[in-house]
């Protein structure tokens, strides 16, 4: 494993108000840690665009925080970002997610009775975007209308984008320590 | 599409042209950005061989900030570009600046963008 490609800063040592509270934000969510604030706050204006975008896209909007989550975690082991992979939302584990239901995620949701038909599509537009993008097509978005409004469409498409991107990102820079 | 400051600050089409097809092998670019392209590929395509090597080189052209920003914006791109692909989406301007219909811009450009048959060389080894 390579060493991280650059140095997470010490974030208790940031003194930019604004970056510190989306810090403190990440911090009661658990997804970012402050590994990735600190690896960020090299570049202190994209740390706080980007910061806010991760937690934006996480947990706000209409679409079920536990299903992002799952989806979070499973684009993180496409991605194969074992840093991102790693991390667990708090607020979705006091909502009731588990990690059986991540994990069943992972392997054969289509069949698996513990997901609603929404979030199989949802699960399959996740994993089927960046290992099988052929197949998210007219036909494959028509049917996701049958379960979700285009708002919460693009909510999920981005959502997956966004994520997606900054697992790359991560991957890239390597794996960080993780305290405990 | 295209960016219209890095238009207004001399970049070319044979610019990007080159950028994506052979900057490894072009004099358009200097080892700096070369650097910075091959990272883009590699992030992409094969991060398997992001080794040290490969980050000392980063490291010697780029100060950290450098490596954050190019990196966040690297792996942004990457992420957004799958989830516009699959909405179908064609630039709102023709190549001589008309705003043109989405059925117009599909004649103008083609089934898939330009610049995206370029990138599906022998190096994608998403298959």
């Amino acid at each position: 494993m390579n060493a991280m490609l650059v140095a997470p800063l010490n974030v208790e040592e940031l003194r930019d108000p604004e970056l510190n509270a989306l810090v403190d934000r990440c911090s009661v969510l658990g997804v970012p840690d402050p590994a990735f604030a600190g690896t960020l706050a090299h570049a202190p204006e994209y740390a706080k665009a980007l910061l806010q975008a991760l937690l934006v896209s996480h947990a706000e909007g209409r679409v079920d925080h536990r299903l992002k989550e799952v989806i979070r975690v499973q684009l993180a082991r496409i991605a194969g970002d074992a840093y991102f992979a790693g991390l667990r939302s708090t607020r979705a584990r006091s909502l009731g997610l588990d990690e059986e239901t991540i994990t069943a995620a992972a392997g054969r949701f289509d069949i698996d009775p513990r997901f609603t038909e929404a979030e199989k599509w949802a699960l399959r537009y996740a994993r089927n975007m960046y290992l099988d993008p052929e197949k998210v097509d007219a036909a494959f978005y028509a049917e996701g209308k049958r379960h979700y409004t285009e708002a919460e469409i693009m909510e999920l498409g981005a959502f997956i984008a966004f994520h997606y991107g900054m697992q790359v990102f991560m991957r890239a820079m390597g794996t960080p320590h993780r305290k405990g | 599409m295209r960016s219209a400051s890095a238009k207004r600050q001399g970049l070319t089409e044979q610019d990007i042209d080159e950028g994506v097809t052979h900057y490894a092998t072009s004099a358009r670019f200097t080892a700096a950005e070369k650097a910075a392209l091959r990272w883009c590929e590699l992030m992409a395509l094969d991060p398997e061989r992001i080794d040290a090597e490969f980050q000392c080189t980063l490291r010697r052209h780029y100060s950290d900030e450098e490596i954050v920003e190019l990196g966040a914006f690297i792996g942004f791109n990457i992420g957004y570009h799958t989830f516009f692909g699959t909405l179908g989406f064609y630039p709102m301007f023709s190549p001589d600046g008309r705003l043109v219909s989405q059925e117009e811009s599909a004649r103008l450009y083609g089934a898939a963008p330009v610049s995206l048959a370029t990138t599906n060389g022998p190096a994608d080894k998403r298959g």
